[in-house]
């Protein structure tokens, strides 16, 4: 069938079965590779996407269900000349990245909770990354580049 | 060729007519969060799935007087962050306590009653305000309460071509509390070990004159606890009582159950459960 919806920002009209998931869709009809399939039954948020400007499992959304939606990956996150954005810095500098595979995820929902707000705090960005799994960083780091970017983002703002 | 077809209603009058089609055997699908998972494992027994998920008759959330309305694709999030639920404690913590956030932006509260999970999160809260279900089919509407709807672990009294469309459920005395606890491996993404939803209120004299307890994942089917409640009713909510109240609910959940192989653990989690649920719905 024809799934049509705005994907990181374009309108993308793509004909695929109905029942895969967004992440397969994303994955292997649309060869947006950067949302990964960790545990596929929605525990792990290493295919965490923003779909209508909420966080959601992308393993966990029907593909036709992203029609008319608006869709934002991985892909969708980056500075204006297509390096890294400020977050992505700072998950650099804070060093929030080791092998990498829920790291996609991990901004995905840094970004979905700094849409709501720019002035969480340590305990809101832990509850922000509840369903967000890594098994390498032990999180802090994770929790200390957003929180580092909330407080650049407002620094901007003012 | 794919294992299903996927068409999404626009109403509940078309979505009970996709439903009823005798034609193919439809189910409804609403934020996906069960049935993703249960289409990834098993072979679908269903050729269409409709996607109930954005009828916007099924969304509402309102006061209507002395009932609140409720819609069954409402998702956690949207439950735990409207203004017209904050008073229901039980409601909101039970919605907060669900999954992760991305979890609760796509699970509906009409998904979690229907596919009724023993360790559903929502069904002790639902109980515990009496909220009733309301169904609807080509043929007709009906409702019954959500503690009835319920006949077993995965099971409910949803008939063919029927649909969960709303809930509604009448408002708390005034003064009254109500608060839910739930027990897991961790915080989020947890599945209940088991939960406890408590509403309550204490009159002039200290006494309680208003209660319910509703134990979740500790019955086959979600009911209040009515023999806990005759216990604390006119009582001052002494420590004593409260143990005895955490008590009592061991030994009615063990009259139900009888004891199984997690009785030696759950019998005495759920007298701390409900004695601490009651605790912050009373006291």
């Amino acid at each position: 069938m024809r799934i049509e919806f705005r994907l990181n920002n374009k309108l993308v009209a793509v004909d695929a079965p109905p029942d895969i998931t967004l992440l397969d869709l994303l994955r292997d009809y649309l060869d947006l590779t950067g949302a990964k399939e960790g545990c596929a039954v929605g525990e792990c948020g290493a295919c965490s996407v923003i779909m209508d400007g909420r966080l959601v499992n992308s393993c966990l959304v029907l593909a036709p269900q992203a029609a008319g939606s608006e869709i934002v990956t991985i892909e969708g996150i980056h500075a204006p000349d297509g390096g890294p954005n400020d977050m992505q810095e700072n998950f650099i500098t804070y060093g929030a990245v080791q092998c990498g595979i829920c790291i996609p995820g991990m901004v995905m929902a840094g970004e979905a909770l700094l849409s709501q707000t720019l002035n969480p705090s340590r305990e809101e960005i832990r509850v922000a990354l509840a369903g967000n799994l890594c098994r390498c960083t032990g999180y802090q780091q994770i929790v200390d580049a957003i929180e580092a970017t909330a407080a650049q983002r407002r620094a901007v703002r003012q | 060729m794919p294992r299903f077809d996927y068409v999404r209603a626009g109403s509940i009058a078309e979505a009970l007519q996709l439903l009823g089609d005798p034609a193919l055997v439809s189910r409804p699908l609403a934020g996906g969060t069960d049935v993703l998972v249960y289409v990834r494992h098993e072979k679908s027994p269903f050729d269409r799935l409709v996607d109930i998920s954005r009828v916007p008759e099924m969304k509402l959330i309102e006061r209507l007087g002395d009932e609140v309305v409720v819609g069954a694709s409402v998702t956690y999030t949207e439950a735990a962050e409207s203004p017209v639920l904050q008073e229901f404690g039980c409601l909101m913590e039970a919605c907060l306590s669900i999954g992760g956030p991305a979890i609760r932006n796509a699970g509906t509260l009409g998904g979690n009653v229907a596919n009724a999970a023993a360790c559903a999160d929502s069904l002790p809260a639902l109980v515990c305000l009496d909220a009733v279900a309301h169904l609807a089919s080509l043929t007709g509407r009906r409702s019954l309460l959500v503690s009835e709807l319920i006949t077993g672990a995965n099971r409910t009294g949803i008939q063919k071509g029927e649909l969960l469309t709303h809930f509604t459920f009448p408002v708390l005395p005034a003064g009254a509390r109500s608060a839910f606890t739930k027990l897991g491996r961790r915080n989020a993404q947890a599945i209940s070990r088991l939960s406890m939803a408590a509403a309550g209120r204490i009159d002039a004299h200290g006494c309680v004159d208003f209660v319910r307890l509703s134990p979740g994942a500790a019955t086959p089917q979600p009911r209040r606890f009515t023999e806990v409640e005759a216990l604390l009713l006119g009582q001052e909510p002494t420590d004593e009582l409260l143990a005895a109240a955490g008590k009592k609910t061991a030994e009615v959940m063990i009259g139900i159950t009888g004891r199984r192989w997690s009785t030696q653990y759950k019998e005495v989690a759920i007298q701390a459960l409900a004695e601490r649920t009651l605790r912050r719905a009373l006291c």
